[in-house]
């Protein structure tokens, strides 16, 4: 079926592939380290990436400019998070661990509801920022600047991420603390600060994928819900906990998701779950999970 | 000590098993209290169902708040035939088995007279099904096929359109001004597909020229993966068989890749919320259908007087989806009124058929064949960067409703559009 396909059309939809796939790696890795530092399945990530979402919409009416908006939601964002680990989440360490779950889903529920509280039901519009709209025509491709944005930044966003984690300082806490936090608390470190870096870090880049979707679907309360199962698909893909199963994993949904739109357009969701359903059955721990981790 | 500790225990098991609950109830979300009630005498009782939560809440609440007005106006005026209007509403989460549960409720428990709402196509089949077993009458907010063939009952009233009408009238005017070539973004569900047949059927009457057809799952936020398609197919004419946030994703992604100044957008359906989520990309190439437009308050007294009911009550213009909610409440009242009972449900199913009134728009009637309300359908187009506050759209056209629904032999049988073939 593929073959009969020209190349043009071929490249094009890896191009949308890669732009939706960086979105979805940028939403998992993010997941992965919170999961990988403190042990919790954030299910209000999606949450806090419409809180991103609306952010951006708030720093761009005032301001105008969308480069503050994307500052603005990762720092604000990342600010709430560490909230929520130091008054909510700390208490519940160490005790049964459905209940950092059950939080999380509760925080799930109660966020949309604050923000349709504060700015109703109907979403907030967003538009493209001025200096990435429109479209460029490459040979016989016809690419969104925007989404060309979107893979560059986000490549730029897992270098740094990547540089912070293994070259930094903190960074190598963070590593270290992933492995083993008695051992690092017990070289004098105090964990308990890492972890609610760890957190905001997370939910920051939750923050950031959220805020980089929003021009192009405006921001809604409930446009948390499919982001959070979008980076919980790719999370269980490429390896939980794991930062190059997040960016693997979430590139190749991306990719699938876009062929599968190209050739029966209404399978493009369930492709999706399909996936992860075929690497649970042949490799449970996804395709970069540490073995010893459930 | 023991004390202490015991109650320690308990605590924690009370939380765990609280949570648990909180879980089990937030799954299907959280049900109303029910009280428990009984046919009063005295009280006329309506119950309704909406979609506060989910991706039409919006929508949802508008419906709620044009029910609140019409129930309020008439209570005012002393009710129904020296009887208080008693009105309860649920939440249907914009889901087929809640909305079934809910519609149970309302009979068993509220034990209300007649129940309406809903705005799923979908849904509203299954409610009419289950109203029709038990012989109440269902007024429908939504777009439904449930007046068509086997599905017909004597019961179920529907206020809104047929999904056909609505692509129909919208079709009719993009083949005479925008275009003939045209290629289509259907939501994968019973409603896209029954506006797909709409179209195509127009377009083997108007000789327009299909291209193709992508079905997009019900929730997708990225369209980008079925641009290259049209783009390859380069339509005059690109139709949205869909609504809400998936309608506001589709035309923001176009109008990035300049898609929306290269093709005119005409949304079979669309709604302010969505022109407002979609923001300056809805412009004059966007074109969308609506039962209700605030707008119409400058051709008709009767718009305008309703406008500024619900503006003074809710503080902003009502959508279609609240509009209809309004006048299907307006008419069932009038038919008791009409047949001079409250009990008799038969009597009041028959001073419905055909009954004339003026409430919102135009002259308007409830067809006795088929039960459907029959009104003109409103075209809109976006008005890009000029667009504020509420003042979204421009109205390019009113298609009366007689000119947009089939005859009753052939909404009997589902003719002509059940010999439409729609595309794999």
């Amino acid at each position: 079926m593929i073959s009969d396909i020209p190349l043009n059309v071929i490249l094009m939809q890896l191009f949308f592939g890669l732009a939706l796939g960086s979105i979805f790696v940028i939403m998992a890795s993010g997941l992965s380290i919170i999961y990988g530092l403190l042990d919790v399945v954030n299910f209000a990530h999606g949450a806090f990436a419409m809180l991103g979402a609306y952010v951006v919409f708030c720093a761009v009416s005032l301001s105008g400019n969308f480069a503050v908006g994307i500052v603005s939601a990762i720092v604000i964002v990342a600010l709430i998070g560490a909230l929520v680990e130091v008054v909510l989440l700390k208490p519940l360490y160490g005790k049964d661990p459905l209940l950092p779950l059950l939080l999380t889903f509760g925080l799930a529920v109660a966020i949309p509801d604050v923000i349709k509280i504060a700015f109703g039901l109907i979403g907030k519009a967003v538009a493209y920022p001025a200096a990435f709209s429109g479209a460029t025509k490459v040979g016989p491709l016809i690419l969104s600047n925007y989404r060309m944005f979107i893979i560059v930044f986000t490549l730029a966003v897992l270098i740094s991420l990547w540089i912070f984690l293994k070259k930094s300082d903190l960074g190598m806490i963070i590593r270290a603390a992933t492995q083993d936090s008695l051992m690092v608390q017990v070289l004098g470190i105090n964990t308990s600060r890492i972890w609610t870096i760890g957190f905001a870090l997370g939910v920051g880049l939750a923050a950031l994928a959220g805020a980089i979707a929003v021009p192009m679907m405006s921001a809604t309360p409930d446009m948390g819900v499919e982001m959070t199962m979008g980076a919980f698909v790719v999370t269980v893909v490429g390896g939980l906990g794991s930062l190059g199963g997040a960016i693997v994993g979430g590139l190749l949904i991306g990719v699938i998701v876009a062929f599968t739109a190209l050739v029966a357009g209404e399978y493009s969701n369930v492709a999706m779950y399909f996936c992860m359903a075929v690497i649970l059955l042949i490799r449970p721990r996804g395709l970069f999970g540490e073995s010893g981790r459930e | 000590m023991d004390e202490k500790l015991d109650k320690k225990v308990a605590r924690r098991d009370f939380l765990k098993a609280s949570a648990l609950a909180g879980a089990v109830l937030l799954g299907p979300g959280i049900p109303f209290i029910t009280r428990r009630a009984s046919a009063k005498e005295g009280v006329v009782k309506y119950g309704t169902m909406h979609p506060l939560t989910g991706p039409y809440s919006a929508l949802g609440a508008d419906q709620v708040n044009a029910t609140r007005l019409a129930v309020e106006e008439w209570n005012a005026k002393g009710g129904i035939l020296g009887r208080k209007i008693e009105w309860v509403h649920r939440d249907d989460q914009l889901n087929g088995a809640v909305a079934l549960r809910r519609a149970k409720e309302l009979l068993e428990e509220e034990k209300c007279d007649f129940i309406g709402g809903t705005l799923s196509g979908a849904i509203s089949l299954a409610i009419n099904e289950f109203a029709c077993k038990n012989k109440t009458p269902y007024l429908a907010y939504c777009m439904s096929d449930m007046v068509l063939g086997a599905d017909q009952c004597k019961y179920g009233f529907a206020f809104m359109m047929i999904p056909y009408s609505a692509a129909l009238a919208t079709s009719k005017y993009a083949f005479e001004k925008l275009g003939k070539k045209w290629f289509a973004i259907t939501a994968d569900y019973r409603w896209g597909h029954s506006l797909l047949e709409g179209w195509m059927w127009q377009s083997q009457q108007m000789g327009a020229q299909f291209l193709g057809n992508v079905y997009a799952p019900l929730g997708t936020t990225d369209f980008s993966t079925y641009f290259t398609k049209i783009m390859a197919a380069k339509p005059e004419v690109l139709v949205m068989n869909n609504l809400g946030a998936d309608q506001t994703a589709a035309i923001k992604q176009l109008s990035e890749l300049g898609l929306t100044k290269q093709m005119k957008i005409v949304c079979t359906k669309t709604a302010m919320a969505t022109i407002k989520e979609v923001g300056a990309a809805y412009d004059e190439n966007v074109m969308g259908g609506m039962s209700f437009y605030w707008g119409l308050k400058d051709k008709y007294p009767a718009s305008k007087k309703f406008i500024e009911a619900y503006m003074k009550k809710f503080g902003q213009p009502v959508e279609q989806d609240g509009e209809t909610g309004y006048v299907a409440t307006n008419v069932i009242l009038m038919a008791m009124q009409k047949a001079n009972t409250v009990t008799d449900k038969e009597k009041i199913v028959a001073a419905m058929e055909g009954l004339n009134y003026t409430l919102t728009k135009g002259p308007e009637s409830v067809r006795a064949c088929d039960h459907q309300r029959v009104q003109s359908y409103v075209l809109v187009k976006g008005k890009g960067t000029k667009a504020k506050g509420w003042d979204l759209a421009d109205i390019v056209a009113e298609i009366p409703g007689e000119s947009i629904i089939m005859s009753c032999a052939d909404n009997a049988k589902k003719l002509p559009f059940a010999n439409i073939k729609l595309p794999k």
